[in-house]
């Protein structure tokens, strides 16, 4: 069934031809319907980098309304990291200014033959050319596209130079550094010589019911100012995320070898705002405006948020916050995806830490725990392809390759897709979702995160296991994760902030949603119905991603996680049976093991 | 008049939101009387309703078309307006919208100022008393609308910006 179609954009990027016409049918929005186009239009088997790759860009049914967090883009394609279904959001301003000007989606096909940008105001969309623009990076890129057009209030999405240079793990910005960030939809943009997406939208967003719709709006502002995590959320964002792994046992020091951080309190959350940020910053329309802009001695920017702090501090066992900073604001200049760039370098100093590699083979490059040359040259090089930055810029999977066997031991990826900053091991929920997840190793997919309350009744309401309620424990946890997953393909497709509707546990529910729906569009849609399309479009990703090559082994976590429990701190000892977890999320979804 | 404290504006744009839903129901940035200029690659924003200044320029009017109200609010007719945009051009500030073949100017929402309730951060705020500001060093500002607000926000942001220089964190 289709509970929603609208306009979406067609561009032909190898014939520059540009045409309207409908969102796929079975969808709800941005991923849903992006990943039923993949599915229907992809032939199997392409180049992620080659010309027959398409990638979308969708919005939702909400955005751009007047629901707080309805501010997400969804891009998708072939992932040239995974070789499976790629797809990341966007936060900021870009995607309710692509609905403004009459469009939920955009497809595009083909590649250009010279470097392009896609300009789009209201109903004049254009393929203009941007050569002048090819070596700057997403902030160089944006400011010179609302100079020369002349309105510093166009949205910009762009590439840096790490997606010019196909890196796999290239993001594709907004508002400067609000990414879509996994699964190198930067490279794909890159590949098909598109620079950058550039609009201007005037046309509103006007409930059908409005008393309906605002009663919803209202009630969802009251929810949020309601919640428990509201004042942290608010004060930290992410960053308050550090602390609370800390305690948990599951932050990943020094690469995962301990749970131990000696420096905490110089690189959380706290000496974050203490020392580094001058001011909050918000996406569109949001009551809790968790982000941050922070100034340092190395630069300015937006961010970071926790996977880039702790990315750059504790995995890489650097206790210089700062450093990390002004890191995290380079890789988002650069266009490189903070997890992805933050793992390579932090498998590479235990890789240099274990005598697997030396500096030689890294172009001389000191790769000592925390090694500031590393975390400020690495970067660079990768975007630019530069000496070993060339390898790097494949991804820990294949990069790994040219190491040997024990340095592919010590990656951390699941489907070439590098892990977030927090150990698996003791938040069994989070690591099964990281196992099985359509596009990889990835704990964002939806998060699991009633596992971290303890509340069995909430658990129990939800889903209907208690036990799903405790981190450590392994029972309930498929039923847990296709809950999340469901809750995940909701917000990608609604296009609503996950840290809100996945972070903020039960904030909002299936049913909360379709009365949303129902009061802008005018036409009732059930909680169950927007499930069922859930459960079909997490369906269609599965068959996307078998007739890509995916195999059941594959679902699994790397195997220093199941074959050794966590050595120190809180979760001393938890181990995890992988295998048997995944076997019971199979059940949930009706899947046999082949 | 509607005051912004820059310091505070964390650029979320629910001003707009709110002005826009306020006086059509729908949403679209277009359709706000309130503007917030995000000048994002140096962290400045702040969001612009007309600030009632003394200069009033956009009463050159050639249909006399627009009036000043009791509380410093400009009153626009619409049925003397020919949509030649001369009061939009000639706001030093850029704080004036355009929208359906109308300009759009803030008129306090008949005092409910929709925007100010809305705004999350406490950054906005009705002042009643507005005779004391002078827009004078911005009449000769270049550029369009949009422009002209971005250059206005980038001069206000300039004290901050040399605060952050100096060591001011959000906290301090």
């Amino acid at each position: 069934m289709s509970i929603c179609n609208a306009t979406s954009l067609r561009v032909d990027l190898t014939h520059g031809k540009i045409e309207k016409s409908q969102t796929p049918d079975n969808g709800i929005g941005g991923r849903t319907w992006n990943s039923v186009t993949l599915m229907n239009e992809l032939k199997p088997g392409v180049d992620p980098l080659g010309p027959d790759n398409i990638l979308c860009i969708g919005v939702g049914p909400l955005t751009g309304s007047e629901l707080i967090g309805t501010c997400r883009f969804i891009a998708s394609a072939k992932s040239p990291l995974t070789g499976i279904l790629g797809d990341s959001g966007a936060r900021g301003f870009f995607a309710p200014e692509l609905r403004w000007a009459g469009y939920q989606q955009i497809v595009f096909t083909g590649a250009s033959d010279k470097w392009a940008y896609l300009f789009i105001d209201d109903d004049k969309v254009e393929i203009r050319d941007a050569s002048h623009l090819v070596g700057l990076d997403i902030t160089q890129t944006t400011v010179q596209l609302q100079d020369e057009l002349h309105d510093p209030d166009l949205q910009v999405a762009a590439i840096g130079p790490a997606g010019e240079n196909l890196v796999r793990y290239s993001i594709i910005s907004c508002n400067l550094a609000r990414a879509a960030g996994r699964t190198g939809m930067g490279a794909v943009m890159g590949s098909k010589k598109l620079k950058a997406i550039v609009v201007r939208g005037s046309k509103p967003v006007t409930p059908a019911d409005p008393e309906r719709f605002k009663n919803t709006c209202e009630q969802f502002k009251q929810r949020i100012e309601e919640h428990d995590e509201f004042e942290a959320r608010h004060k930290f964002g992410t960053t308050k995320i550090m602390d609370s792994l800390a305690n948990m046992g599951v932050l990943p020091a020094y690469h995962y070898r301990t749970a131990l951080f000696d420096d905490l309190k110089k690189v959380n959350g706290t000496a974050l705002r203490r020392d580094h940020v001058v001011k909050a910053k918000s996406c569109y329309n949001c009551n809790i405006y968790c982000s941050r802009y922070t100034y340092t001695k190395y630069n300015e920017g937006e961010g970071p948020e926790y996977e880039a702090q702790a990315g750059f501090t504790v995995k890489c066992g650097n206790p210089d916050l700062e450093l990390a900073v002004g890191v995290s604001n380079t890789v988002n200049r650069l266009g490189l995806d903070c997890i992805s760039m933050g793992e390579v370098i932090a498998w590479l100093m235990e890789c240099s830490h274990e005598e697997l590699i030396s500096d030689a083979d890294i172009d001389g490059i000191d790769l000592s725990w925390g090694s500031k040359e590393a975390l400020l040259r690495l970067p660079e090089m990768v975007a630019h392809r530069e000496g070993i930055g060339d390898l790097l810029a494949e991804g820990t999977k294949r990069a790994a390759k040219q190491f040997g066997e024990e340095a592919q031991k010590l990656t951390v990826e699941v489907k070439g897709l590098e892990l977030f900053s927090a150990d698996p091991r003791g938040i069994k929920g989070y690591a099964l979702m990281n196992a099985v997840n359509s596009r990889g190793g990835d704990h964002y997919r939806g998060e699991p995160s009633i596992e971290l309350t303890g509340d069995e009744e909430l658990a129990m309401k939800r889903i209907g296991n208690r036990d799903a309620a405790h981190r450590l424990k392994e029972e309930g946890k498929g039923l847990l994760v296709n809950y999340a997953e469901h809750m995940g393909i909701l917000s990608d497709s609604m296009t609503i902030c996950k840290n809100i509707s996945c972070c903020m546990v039960d904030v909002i529910g299936f049913d909360f949603a379709a009365e949303a729906y129902s009061g802008l569009h005018g036409h009732d849609i059930t909680a169950q119905q927007l499930w069922e399309t859930c459960s079909h479009v997490s369906q269609v990703e599965r068959e996307f991603n078998i007739r890509e090559g995916l195999r059941p082994e594959d679902d699994t976590l790397p195997a220093r996680f199941v074959d050794h429990p966590i050595p120190d701190g809180p979760a001393k000892g938890t181990a995890i049976d992988i295998d048997r977890m995944v076997k019971d999320y199979y059940k949930e979804k009706g899947w046999k093991n082949n | 008049m509607i005051h912004c404290e820059l310091r505070i504006c964390v650029g979320c744009r629910m001003c707009e939101v709110a002005c826009s839903a306020f006086h059509f129901d729908g949403v679209t940035r277009a359709m706000s009387r309130i503007r917030v200029a995000k000048l994002e690659n140096v962290g400045v924003e702040m969001a612009i309703a007309c600030l009632s200044c003394q200069e009033k320029p956009c009463l050159e009017c050639p249909t006399l078309a627009l009036t000043v109200g009791d509380n410093g609010e400009i009153i626009l007719d619409g049925d003397l307006c020919t949509s030649c945009e001369i009061c939009v051009e000639e706001c030093p500030v850029g704080a004036i919208g355009f929208y359906d073949d109308l300009p759009l100017f803030c008129d306090l929402c008949d005092g409910a100022t929709s925007c100010v309730t809305a705004c999350p951060s406490g950054a906005l705020s009705y002042i009643e008393d507005h005779r004391d500001s002078s827009l004078a060093s911005f009449l000769q500002a270049d550029g369009n609308p949009n422009q002209k607000r971005a250059h206005y926000v980038s001069m206000q942001g300039e004290p901050i910006r040399k605060g952050w220089k100096n060591g001011l964190r959000v906290d301090s």
